[in-house]
């Protein structure tokens, strides 16, 4: 892939080469201007988490902090621990349920996506139909017949409530699907042929080839489990239990805290920065294959 | 997506044809993929099938009893409700339409240009995409939604001397439309992603033939940027109209949360059956429409 990139990339410098220089100014301006749009608003934010309250409200509002503090952050934790619950407990159940998550989804939904796309057992193409309809429904309509279930088997105030649920989504199978066609028959033939078992084949050839689909699903899956806060609101009552997002969201609509303006964008902050490592750890396989899904089919 | 399937099935068939094996194998073959797939099989139908099952059956009823979740039939008595007593529920629903049928054009055309920016040969190419990813990693959760509240909006605002020399109701214009964009600008980086790697699938022979018969560029993006890419676009389409219809910070989508807090869990149902559906006709209808449209690379 990598290749035939640089192949094309070689042509169009060819071609450029006889063009003026005018017209790649005028891109790069361009390109410039929807880039800072982009990352204006989280600049914003970031500044905002680290501004003491006499700057929150001066006016003109001022974008860019003058006198760095810490100050939000005091405030959240404050806010956030006044409960009996420690704040550091949040966190704990937050990276738990993602982590946990994270790996069961990707393993369920590989070994899906695999069994489906290269044994096509019976009664796939309406599977594959079902998922596809699937990819258009919010969680939210399923949510109070999928609490029935969860309360009635039990799980309810658990982490299994708020991991169980969530690994086997549509979504997160189309996209495995998708990859897993572009997996040669020859090579699986092959592994057969030389007498490897099924689990073998799927262990030491399908999941190394599907990295970088797994890749990327461990990055979406992470970060809509990370942000999750309507499933705890449903399977989770007591504190201890709540994840992070759940707690902010309890504070931040608390009257007494609207005041502080600055918790809100130091608190989003707070959240932002695993997502933000975990992508960074992922990156040079994302971008490559969310480019590759959904299109080649 | 219909058609995305359709496509896949016919890709199918001729492999299958090729692959042809006696019978004992090919069943042996759909049981180690029965193995495989069961796993994924039990979550969807315990969380996903049943769930979606019971909330119809749910809209149609009335709640007797939350223990053991008894409910009784009653009709379309939920729906009449919406229709008829709800005082948010219709307006709501009028403004999430119309939003979206805003927001969606404008989305694919500043995803289309931007991702054909970023497919040239400009210095730090990776750098730029990653940027425009950016939205997607921080956009889903509650960063999204500070992001978007009225106060952040206080801060993206044009400085007051400025605001002063073209006048408030011009200015006012200017705010709204600068927010929007960065409302869509943040919302595309899917779109962005998709759209690259359907211009990176355009051979470049096509552009050094049209160039050699003396195109402009205006002219090769009308004639073969646009055309090449219309599966793309049609895909793009329904992701984005889906992604708004069910965004969290909807107007609708917290009504739905709110009845669910207060466990009128019957109101809550039909309020997203009924919403699902118009969601559904509207992707099905622009399907229809589009795929005509929309230009086959395999008839090339």
């Amino acid at each position: 892939m990598s290749k035939k990139k640089e192949r094309k990339v070689k042509i169009k410098n060819g071609k450029v080469k006889k063009r003026i220089k005018i017209s790649r100014i005028i891109v790069l301006v361009l390109v410039g201007c929807l880039v800072a749009f982009c990352a204006f608003p989280l600049i914003a934010l970031i500044c905002r988490a680290f501004m003491p309250l006499d700057e929150l409200y001066v006016f003109p509002p001022r974008i860019f902090v003058r006198r760095p503090t810490l100050q939000n952050y005091k405030d959240l934790l404050t806010s956030l621990s006044s409960s009996t619950v420690p704040f550091s407990r949040y966190i704990f159940n937050s990276l738990w349920v993602t982590v946990v998550t994270v790996f069961c989804t990707i393993i369920v939904c590989s070994m899906g996506a695999y069994g489906m796309v290269k044994h096509k057992p019976i009664g796939a193409a309406l599977i594959f139909t079902i998922v596809v309809a699937a990819l258009g429904f919010s969680g939210h309509v399923t949510k109070i017949p999928s609490y029935m279930i969860v309360s009635g088997v039990g799980l309810m105030d658990s982490y299994a409530a708020l991991i169980v649920p969530s690994v086997a989504t549509a979504y997160n199978f189309f996209l495995m699907k998708q990859f897993c066609e572009q997996l040669p028959d020859s090579l699986l033939e092959a592994a057969r042929i030389d007498g490897a078992k099924e689990m073998r084949i799927f262990w030491t050839i399908v999941m190394p080839l599907l990295k970088p689909a797994w890749s990327t699903l461990c990055v979406l899956t992470f970060i809509s489990s990370w942000n999750d806060s309507f499933s705890p609101l449903v399977y989770i009552h007591s504190d201890a239990m709540k994840t992070l997002p759940l707690a902010i969201q309890t504070i931040s609509g608390g009257a007494g805290v609207v005041a502080r303006s600055g918790t809100p964008a130091a608190a989003a902050l707070l959240t932002t920065a695993p997502t933000i490592i975990i992508y960074l750890i992922m990156k040079g396989q994302v971008l490559q294959t969310m480019a590759y899904s959904g299109i080649k089919s | 997506m219909a058609e995305n399937q359709k496509a896949t099935t016919k890709a199918k068939e001729p492999k299958a044809k090729k692959t042809r094996k006696p019978m004992k194998i090919k069943t042996r073959r759909s049981l180690e993929g029965l193995m495989f797939v069961t796993p994924w099989l039990i979550g969807a139908a315990v969380f996903f099938v049943f769930p979606l099952l019971t909330s119809i059956r749910l809209s149609f009823s009335e709640l007797t009893s939350m223990k053991g979740f008894q409910m009784k039939w009653n009709g379309i008595d939920n729906y009449k409700y919406l229709f008829e007593r709800s005082t948010t529920y219709i307006p709501n629903f009028l403004t999430e339409v119309k939003d979206t049928l805003i927001d969606t054009p404008i989305t694919l055309v500043f995803s289309l240009i931007i991702a054909m920016l970023v497919n040239r040969d400009i210095k730090g190419r990776g750098f730029f995409r990653t940027v425009f990813f950016l939205p997607v990693l921080l956009g889903t959760g509650y960063v999204m939604e500070v992001l978007l509240s009225s106060e952040m909006n206080g801060v993206i605002s044009i400085p007051s001397g400025l605001l002063q020399a073209i006048g408030a109701s011009f200015a006012e214009l200017v705010t709204g439309f600068l927010s929007r964009i960065t409302t869509v600008l943040w919302k595309s980086g899917v779109q962005i992603i998709l759209f690259l790697a359907g211009l990176q699938g355009i051979s470049a022979s096509l552009y050094e033939a049209s160039r050699v018969d003396g195109a402009t560029e205006w002219e090769n993006f009308w004639k073969i940027t646009l055309p090449l890419v219309s599966p793309i676009i049609l895909l793009n389409f329904v992701y984005t109209m889906i992604d708004s219809f069910t965004d969290s910070g909807n107007a609708i989508m917290s009504d739905i949360e709110h009845c669910f807090n207060n466990g009128a869990l019957a109101r809550g149902a039909s309020m997203g059956w009924f919403y699902f559906a118009f969601t559904f006709i509207v992707c099905i209808v622009v399907l229809a429409v589009m795929s005509r449209l929309t230009f086959n690379q395999g008839e090339r």
